[in-house]
């Protein structure tokens, strides 16, 4: 096949997987003293700039399985980055020896599991799959 | 507890100068060009790192790098291996032999996926082989609002590094201030390194010099390089909002020897569409001084006029032949896999007024001053 042909098979595969996109919302547990977060607080916990949440408690980032389109459209989201942008990110701060990206999780419900047992942890799920255990901290707008 | 990361890069570079060699670090003996039509060592490498977290506290990580090395050998070399305590999640200690990130991606350098370009700018990132040290680093994070700002401090007694040819460099003394601010998508960076650098063995020509008493003395105190002080100071600035990235950096590197104040600077930026990434970089790598009176012949008694008249024509030679030059390069990255990129890359590259440029090994065909255009592929991974 071409190049040609191969970039717009790319391009069309772009589109495609923006019109699939889930509605993605960052959760805390519901016990959790966190109410909302800022784009740029949410970015640092889960980019490992930072370990806590603002007012000082501890903060553990929980990321969902490469290539689900949860993970794909919260990093789209909050920073405006595709899933290779921020496996370069992390290749630059693993390989410098500063950290590891989150663990990751394999579905929404394993996310409210932890959430559920560790009142430190904080993820991300579809909206849809919002319930009592969890409390919403950012929508997707500061 | 443990993890075990790799990362690296399969690239061939080819160079429209068949009179020099041209590659991605002064630690090479030969590149594309002259050695080679096209080069795989330029670019190619392989990592592996292992990192232990002991406990939330203490961790510790070994990476090896097989690259082409001084004695064009792939045998693989320590890049780092240190051991880190966090006393609070925001200040950390590391010992042992750690990365010295004097430029924004100095210490990402070699993970060719971590960056848009197929290698950074050799303007900049070739101006000093230095990007570890033996020692300690103290680093605090501290946030302020939205901005998180890290304040490393390090300090190695001495480290040398190997270099073609039977040469080896060594720096004393190494002491470094970074700061690195982050804002959201904009990242700021500004280092500053000093240390004491001797250059082995002594170049011939010094040698000679001090055969001619005071007056030669003089100019090997003033260009010799044994134990000079070495400074750099860096800036850099990057700005990537996802869409879009544009980042620039300046750096002086200056070494009171023949090494002379050496200036380096660029400016890139890249547009995403999809998985393609097409970028421009500019960058410009400039010297001073280039030339010198050399030692007073009229002062020295006359039969040393023609031995004075030589040495100082050898120092204009090596003073003139400092690497001075820009370059406008285009490129493309692909991000084709989840793991993997492939990069096209193309170099333009004006050499300064009688100068090799960053060009080395050259032949007697070429032409100082000149042009010369560098293709370049690389493929990426990570994993």
């Amino acid at each position: 096949m071409n190049r040609i042909g191969l970039l717009l098979i790319g391009l069309v595969c772009g589109i495609a997987a923006s019109a699939a996109m889930a509605d993605v919302v960052a959760v805390v547990s519901a016990g959790s003293a966190v109410t909302t977060l800022s784009r740029n607080q949410l970015l640092d916990i889960f980019l490992g700039r930072a370990n806590r949440f603002s007012d000082g408690t501890p903060a553990v980032p929980l990321d969902q399985a490469e290539g689900s389109a949860v993970r794909d459209e919260f990093y789209s989201k909050l920073a405006g980055q595709t899933a290779a942008q921020i496996k370069a990110y992390w290749s630059k701060i693993i390989f410098t020896g500063r950290g590891q990206p989150p663990p990751t999780v394999p579905n929404d419900v394993e996310v409210k599991k932890r959430i559920r047992a560790n009142p430190a942890a904080i993820g991300y799920i579809d909206r849809s799959a919002v319930d009592d255990s969890v409390r919403v901290v950012f929508w997707g707008q500061d | 507890m443990f993890v075990f990361n790799a990362f690296g890069s399969l690239g061939v570079v080819h160079s429209s100068d068949s009179q020099a060699d041209f590659t991605s670090s002064n630690t090479k003996p030969d590149g594309a060009g002259y050695g080679h039509s096209w080069s795989a060592n330029v670019d190619s490498r392989f990592g592996a790192q292992l990192t232990a977290n002991v406990s939330s506290q203490l961790s510790a990580v070994v990476q090896l790098i097989s690259e082409q090395d001084y004695s064009n050998s792939y045998r693989p070399e320590v890049e780092w291996a240190n051991i880190k305590y966090q006393f609070t999640p925001e200040f950390d200690i590391r010992i042992g032999r750690i990365d010295l990130p004097l430029f924004l991606v100095s210490d990402a350098r070699k993970v060719g996926f971590a960056n848009p370009w197929v290698r950074p700018p050799v303007e900049v990132y070739g101006i000093t082989p230095i990007s570890n040290s033996d020692g300690l680093d103290l680093s605090y994070r501290l946030h302020l609002g939205d901005t998180t700002t890290t304040l490393a401090a390090s300090y190695a007694r001495s480290y040398r590094i190997d270099l073609p040819l039977h040469f080896s460099s060594e720096s004393r003394d190494v002491s470094a201030l970074i700061v690195k601010t982050e804002y959201g998508a904009a990242l700021f960076n500004l280092s500053y390194l000093t240390s004491h650098a001797t250059l082995y063995p002594t170049i011939g020509l010094f040698s000679a010099y001090r055969e001619l008493g005071a007056p030669g003395d003089a100019i090997v105190d003033t260009y010799g390089l044994v134990d000079k002080l070495s400074t750099i100071f860096s800036a850099g600035v990057s700005y990537d909002p996802g869409k879009w990235f544009a980042t620039a950096e300046w750096t002086q590197f200056d070494n009171r020897s023949f090494i002379g104040d050496n200036r380096g600077w660029y400016v890139s930026g890249g547009y995403r569409i999809a998985n393609l990434t097409p970028y421009l970089t500019y960058s410009v790598l400039t010297v001073s001084p280039t030339s010198s009176a050399g030692v007073d012949a009229a002062a020295l008694p006359a039969y040393l006029a023609g031995t004075a008249a030589a040495l100082n024509a050898g120092l204009n030679q090596i003073l003139g032949q400092r690497p001075a030059q820009r370059t406008d390069a285009a490129g493309v990255r692909w991000d084709f896999a989840r793991n993997l990129d492939l990069k096209i890359q193309i170099d333009h590259t004006q050499l300064g007024p009688g100068s090799p440029g960053k060009l080395f090994n050259l032949q007697p065909g070429f032409h100082f001053g000149g042009t010369v255009n560098i293709f370049s592929a690389a493929i990426d991974f990570v994993f």
